[in-house]
C-alpha cells in the first residue's frame, strides 16, 4: 500500500502528524498537496522545516501531487498524504490518485462552519467535497491521533450536518 | 521594552505566564495564547494581530519546534526585523525575559533566554 495515511487537516504539517502519526506509521515521505503553499517558497520552507530529518517531505500543487502519488506507487514508497481541506482531497481523487481511505484529522472552527465533531467543523463546501469522496467509493473516518477514538463519517453524518447548515 | 507573546499547546503558556506573575508580580506587555481548537490560519492571524497592536520589538515564545505554533509564528513574523521567535519555552525563560527585556536588545535578549532555558534543564540527584 503506497498511502500509509491520507489525512485532511487544516493545520497540515504539525505535531499530531509528524510525531503522532509519523512515529506510528513511519512513512518514507510526507506529501502536502496545497497549491498556495507549493507556489510560495517561504511558506513551503516553514512547513517543511517541521518534518523530522528521517522523513522526506514534498509540498506540491494538487495536480502535481496526484502525479507524484502515481510515481510513489511504482517505487513502493510509503506516503503520508496531507491536504488542508476536503475539497483538495476530493480533487486528488478526481485526478486519479489511488486513495481508498481518508482520515479526517482536524478541521477547526471558522466563521460559517458548524461542529460535526469536537475537532471537525464543516461548511457547505466541505460537505460537498466529503460527499464526493463517499460517492467515489472512498472510506471516511475521523480520528485525531493514533489510538484515539475513530468516528465514522458517512451519509448519515453528512445529512445531519446539511440540516444544521 | 520588548513585548512578549507565549503561544503553546493547551494551557501551558497561560499557566507559565500566570506562575511568572506570581513570582515577579503583575506584568504588562506579556500575553499568552493557546492553539487549542484553532486552525493554522487562525493561530497565524492571532499572532499577526498581536504584532500589529504594538510598536516595540516583539519576542514570541513557543513550546515545541515543528508544531502548529512554530509554523504560525514564523508565518506571522515573515521577514520583520523587530521580532524574534524562540522555542522550548519554560518558566526560567519567561522569568529571564521579564528580567532582561528592558536592558537588552532583542537579538541578545533572545539568545540569553535560549541559554537560560537550557541551563534550567539539569539532572538533580537520583541515579
Amino acid at each position: 500500500m503506497t498511502i500509509a495515511l491520507a489525512r485532511i487537516d487544516d493545520r497540515m504539517i504539525h505535531g499530531q502528524v509528524t510525531v503522532g502519526w509519523g512515529q506510528q506509521l513511519r512513512p518514507d515521505l510526507i506529501l502536502l498537496a496545497n497549491n498556495a503553499i507549493a507556489a510560495d517558497a517561504w511558506q513551503a520552507r516553514v512547513y517543511a522545516s517541521s518534518v523530522p530529518p528521517e522523513i522526506a517531505v514534498e509540498i506540491l500543487s494538487v495536480a502535481e501531487s496526484a502525479a507524484r502519488l502515481a510515481a510513489a506507487e511504482e517505487s513502493g514508497e510509503r506516503v503520508l498524504l496531507l491536504t488542508g481541506s476536503p475539497g483538495e482531497m476530493s480533487e486528488l481523487v478526481r485526478l486519479g490518485a489511488p486513495i481508498e481511505q481518508v482520515n479526517v484529522g482536524g478541521l477547526h472552527f471558522a466563521a460559517g462552519k458548524q461542529e460535526m465533531l469536537p475537532f471537525v467543523y464543516v461548511d457547505r463546501q466541505d460537505l460537498i467535497a466529503l460527499d464526493r469522496l463517499l460517492k467515489a467509493g472512498v472510506g471516511l473516518s475521523a480520528q485525531q491521533v493514533p489510538g484515539g477514538r475513530d468516528y465514522p463519517v458517512g451519509d448519515e453524518q453528512l445529512e445531519r450536518m446539511e440540516d444544521l447548515l | 521594552m520588548t513585548r512578549g507573546y507565549v503561544i503553546t499547546h493547551g494551557a501551558i503558556g497561560e499557566e507559565l505566564v500566570r506562575v511568572a506573575t506570581l513570582i515577579l508580580g503583575p506584568q504588562v506587555g506579556l500575553e499568552a495564547a493557546s492553539n487549542a481548537g484553532r486552525s493554522a490560519q487562525d493561530i497565524t492571524a492571532g499572532i499577526a494581530e498581536w504584532l500589529a497592536a504594538g510598536r516595540e520589538p516583539a519576542l514570541i515564545m513557543i513550546d515545541d519546534y515543528g508544531g502548529s505554533c512554530a509554523n504560525a509564528a514564523q508565518l506571522a513574523c515573515g521577514d520583520r526585523s523587530d521580532t524574534a521567535i524562540v522555542s522550548g519555552v519554560n518558566l526560567a525563560m519567561i522569568l529571564g525575559f521579564l528580567t532582561w527585556r528592558e536592558t537588552h536588545e532583542l537579538e541578545e535578549l533572545s539568545q540569553r533566554i535560549v541559554d537560560k532555558g537550557r541551563e534550567a534543564i539539569v539532572r538533580l540527584g537520583g541515579r
